[in-house]
């Protein structure tokens, strides 16, 4: 559905981004992670035909963003990261106004605002002024203009910045619905919501894709599974149990009363930890696996990036 | 074009969603109104006693009051045209929803002719208040249709003209207090130089000493700059135009003046491709 190739955007002698390559499937919601100034909001205004690249192609939809703009904008759902309101129209005309500019026919016009407000949750606001509506309201009216006309491409510039944590729950599980319908490309910095609603992230830094895959394979195949352990009892002789279980690679002292174990590649530590423990005098309280979080993932991709380049 | 139409729409919309349109049109309608009336009772004053004014007879009607009376209304329209025209496009780049005209299927053609129509829409209305009392002048005073109908079309070119010119300042800029002044100093300065240029000499301004072939070049250019300073003004046209005489070139000079002004819009708006 979106094609990228060698995408370069320079602003004078600073490149933006730079030869960045990627392809996102039909049906497809990826996530585009980055921290601030990395790239995401240049790539995705190249992707909308906000912006022309200085070199590469962008294809959306099978049409060139260079070529035939005019078709990708038919075909894109765009959501930026300001959301594009006029404060002094009431929010029904403003989507009427969209669904006008986007093309769609008079005939079907009513019936399609209609369609967007009840999907997004807009009615409770659609008679007021835009400049009367909160911010979780100004977002949702903003996905609701992207889906004007059922773009197959949705392209949502960190729809929920500045949200607060109930609205940010509401718009996540919103994206997961829509992504039935459409692919959906979606930039954030906040790593939870690419784990909760994508299938595969891009990780952008400094205007390159510095990593692109499954979550699951990101966050854990391939790697050693990390143990957390708290035991009440004597420190020294737990420690030296914990360390001769089978298949414990590393294990340390966190503070009195706390582990944290390493296991090798492929072994299964829990049962005999916990044997270990018992063996040793101690009382099991906690046996828990650290699960690798995103955080994990985008300081190790970063952080090899940055031992690449020098 | 119907991405202009539904651009046009909003943006006229707007000016009576805010204040902005109020403004303009009740500004216009006291100023026009206030001077219509001072110039009518002039004109009233001056047929009771020709003799007095140094007129023979009764003056010219239309030659007197109505022609001076347009072009009057045409400086004011340029004088409040800044606040019809800096929001056109500054709003949009400042409040951000640029990114929606330019991610949605729209040409930049819609984009431009879409708010240029808009601008239009507020000075046909400012012509509409006009045309209140020309229709109470005509009610009492037998006035050519044909001079009237010409005076009208005066101003609108006039207006137009100047709106081409204040929409391209607002594409430069994305706040509209720079495009409003920018606009609104345009216009001033060409309208200083343009009475500058009435009393600018004839005669090659080079002395006699000087070598021919430097005295002709100096002739040339300042021949060029004299015809400028008298040209080019927005208000340079409308007198003899006003009064009814109908010359191409006044009329060509108006739509050059818009047309050049669209472009320049065209090429602002474009420069976003290459712009760093």
């Amino acid at each position: 559905m979106i094609e990228v190739e060698g995408l370069t955007k320079r602003y004078g002698p600073i490149a933006a981004i730079d030869g960045v390559t990627f392809s996102v499937a039909q049906g497809e919601v990826i996530g585009f992670l980055g921290p601030n100034g990395a790239g995401k909001t240049t790539t995705m205004r190249i992707l909308t035909g906000f912006s022309p690249p200085t070199r590469g192609t962008a294809r959306v939809a099978g049409f060139d963003v260079l070529a035939e703009p005019l078709e990708v904008k038919r075909r894109v759902g765009y959501l930026p990261e300001t959301v594009p309101l006029y404060p002094e129209m009431v929010v029904s005309k403003f989507l009427a106004y969209v669904a006008e500019i986007k093309g769609i026919a008079r005939s079907r016009r009513r019936a399609e605002v209609g369609r967007v407000i009840e999907r997004c949750g807009v009615g409770p606001v659609a008679t007021r002024l835009v400049r009367n509506v909160s911010k979780g309201f100004r977002q949702r009216i903003g996905l609701a203009q992207a889906l004007i006309g059922s773009p197959p491409v949705l392209i949502l510039d960190e729809p929920t910045v500045g949200l607060d944590p109930q609205q940010i729950v509401e718009i996540r599980e919103m994206i997961r619905c829509l992504a039935q319908e459409h692919t959906v490309l979606l930039s954030t910095h906040i790593l939870p919501e690419v784990t909760m609603v994508c299938g595969r992230v891009l990780i952008i830094r400094r205007g390159r894709i510095v990593a692109q895959d499954t979550m699951a394979n990101l966050a854990g195949a391939g790697r050693p599974r990390a143990f957390t352990v708290e035991a009440d009892g004597p420190a020294e002789p737990l420690l030296g149990a914990l360390r001769a279980v089978p298949g414990v690679a590393f294990a340390e002292a966190e503070r009195a009363g706390r582990f944290r174990l390493k296991a090798l590649v492929g072994a299964d530590i829990a049962p005999g930890v916990a044997e270990a423990v018992i063996g040793a005098g101690g009382r099991l309280r906690m046996l828990a696996e650290c699960t690798r979080t995103l955080e994990d993932v985008f300081m190790d991709v970063i952080a090899s990036d940055a031992g690449g380049e020098r | 074009m119907r991405g202009a139409w539904a651009v046009c729409k909003r943006e006229f919309a707007g000016y009576f969603t805010t204040p902005v349109g109020y403004l303009v049109v009740g500004t216009f309608a006291v100023i026009t109104g206030l001077g219509f009336a001072a110039s009518f009772l002039f004109y009233a004053k001056v047929s009771a006693a020709p003799s007095e004014y140094a007129y023979s007879g009764v003056p010219d009607f239309e030659e007197t009051l109505l022609s001076p009376f347009l072009v009057f209304a045409g400086m004011v329209i340029m004088f409040i045209g800044p606040l019809v025209t800096m929001r056109l496009l500054a709003e949009e780049k400042n409040r951000g929803t640029m990114e929606l005209l330019f991610t949605h299927p729209l040409r930049d053609r819609d984009i431009v002719f879409g708010k240029y129509l808009a601008a239009l829409g507020m000075l046909i209305v400012m012509i509409a208040v006009l045309s209140v009392h020309l229709g109470i002048v005509a009610h009492f005073v037998v006035v050519e249709p044909a001079v009237l109908a010409f005076g009208l079309l005066t101003v609108f070119l006039m207006g137009a003209a100047f709106m081409s010119l204040g929409l391209f300042v607002s594409s430069m800029t994305s706040s509209q207090v720079t495009a409003g002044t920018m606009a609104f100093a345009l216009w001033l300065v060409s309208y200083i130089i343009g009475s500058l240029g009435e009393d600018m000499p004839t005669a090659n301004p080079a002395p006699e000493t000087w070598p021919e072939t430097l005295r002709a070049a100096v002739a040339f250019l300042y021949g060029l700059l004299r015809a400028l300073v008298q040209e080019l003004p927005l208000d340079a046209h409308a007198q003899e135009m006003a009064q009814g005489v109908f010359e191409p070139k006044d009329i060509a000079y108006y739509v050059l003046f818009t047309a050049f002004f669209l472009f320049l819009t065209f090429r602002a708006l474009d420069s976003r491709k290459w712009r760093a």
